[in-house]
């Protein structure tokens, strides 16, 4: 009987993204199957139009498994390594369609800072997902809403102002105070 | 932690650029003005990496969403399509070769075990620092298997063994270029096959060689990474 690397579940992230720098195809296969639904969605969530974010998650796939070999430990979860890529490759493909949507439906994860939940969300949510919703429920609406701009949308604190007709000033305070709470939140978790 | 005055103007000048910087979004001469104080402010170095740590973790709430049929299809010819291209992919191929070669070899030989310096595939030194180090895994002048390791933090090294007469627990020893010896990990071969991926502490570029060894220290086979 043949032993195998097993690239099931139970495999951690350094272990696939290990296997897809060697070339292992197994590796590259599950990798993709474990992130596909997640790097497609958070596309799906900025460009808002399946096919260009198909084309935007095909992209950072690709750019994720060619440079999978010089991934670094120290700068990050591989989760959020690839998030962060897509979120990137997203934005880029917006600003060359659409330097500066303005219209609401353009902002879909604005959504997001509702305080309205699924009874069900608690259940099906991971840690990592969990700490994020907790951490941003956490801040007051209007930074809420500066926060999910510039960061899921890669808005300048100008363009943050513009959208939400506001001082400048204002969109600096509020991006700085949320951020501020948010890293608060995020170091007292870690100790 | 506290800076020194002529950091602190300096700091104070940066402002709200810090935050811009962290979150991806400034750009022109005043994010070259950033990066020019962050390579002499720890203070807002580290400042800059945690508010781009949770900003990036925001990204987790994201939904998750359904890609269109035939996503991993399309995913996996194009990803194929551009290994075909990129000149470590001939490495999968020559690694199927290297088992057919090796079960032939294998069963004609026998087992008396030296270690044989095999060279890597690497020809292309400008690339060969992001490249995965590969060896051939040789015993008696036979390749018994194949080695890879990556370059990245951690290293990983995936080890590929098809030599039918050994069995039983085997260990995985690498040596670096200064000579150290660190055991990777134990291993169980099956009827002669193997596949195991573990960590390697220390940087796998710097890695020179990995062997194979039993429960006595003695060498069972050996691959070796030209630099």
């Amino acid at each position: 009987m043949r032993v195998r690397v097993s690239y099931d579940d139970e495999a951690s992230d350094e272990a696939l993204l290990a296997g897809v720098a060697v070339g292992d195809e197994r590796a590259v296969l599950a990798f993709v199957r474990r992130y596909q639904r997640r790097l497609f969605g958070l596309a799906l969530g900025i460009v808002g139009d399946p096919g260009m974010a198909e084309d935007v998650a095909q992209e950072a796939f690709i750019r994720i498994l060619r440079h999978a070999a010089v991934y670094d430990v120290r700068r990050g979860s591989v989760a959020t390594w690839t998030l962060t890529i897509t979120r990137n490759l997203a934005i880029d493909a917006v600003r060359v369609r659409r330097p500066l949507p303005t219209a609401p439906e353009d902002h879909a994860f604005l959504a997001l800072v509702s305080d309205e939940r699924s009874p069900d969300d608690a259940a099906i949510l991971s840690d990592a997902v969990t700490q994020a919703r907790v951490a941003l429920d956490s801040l007051p609406m209007d930074q809420r809403r500066a926060i999910v701009l510039a960061v899921m949308y890669g808005r300048t604190v100008a363009e943050v102002a513009s959208l939400e007709a506001i001082p400048l000033g204002t969109a600096k305070s509020r991006i700085r105070l949320g951020l501020a709470k948010l890293r608060d939140a995020a170091a007292a978790e870690a100790s | 932690m506290s800076n020194t005055p002529e950091e602190s103007v300096k700091c104070d000048a940066i402002g709200d650029d810090l935050i811009e910087f962290a979150l991806g979004t400034l750009s022109g001469r005043r994010r070259s003005v950033v990066l020019d104080h962050l390579e002499t402010c720890a203070h807002c170095d580290a400042e800059s990496e945690a508010l781009a740590s949770v900003a990036d973790s925001m990204l987790w709430l994201a939904p998750e969403a359904e890609p269109p049929l035939g996503f991993e299809s399309r995913l996996i010819e194009r990803y194929r399509s551009t290994e075909v291209r990129h000149a470590s992919s001939s490495s999968r191929r020559r690694r199927v070769a290297v088992f057919a070669l090796a079960a032939v070899l294998v069963a004609v030989l026998g087992i008396g075990i030296d270690a044989i310096v095999m060279s890597n595939e690497r020809t292309n030194n400008n690339l060969a620092t992001s490249r995965p180090l590969t060896g051939h895994l040789m015993a008696d002048g036979s390749v018994v298997g194949q080695v890879s390791i990556s370059s990245g933090h951690p290293s990983w090294m995936i080890m590929d063994v098809d030599a039918g007469y050994l069995s039983g627990a085997v260990w995985c020893e690498v040596t670096f270029a200064n000579g150290r010896v660190e055991t990777v990990g134990s291993f169980t071969l099956a009827n002669g096959y193997g596949s195991w991926i573990a960590a390697i502490k220390d940087s796998g570029s710097r890695v020179r060689s990995a062997r194979l060894v039993n429960s006595n220290g003695k060498v069972l086979a050996m691959a070796t990474f030209a630099v």
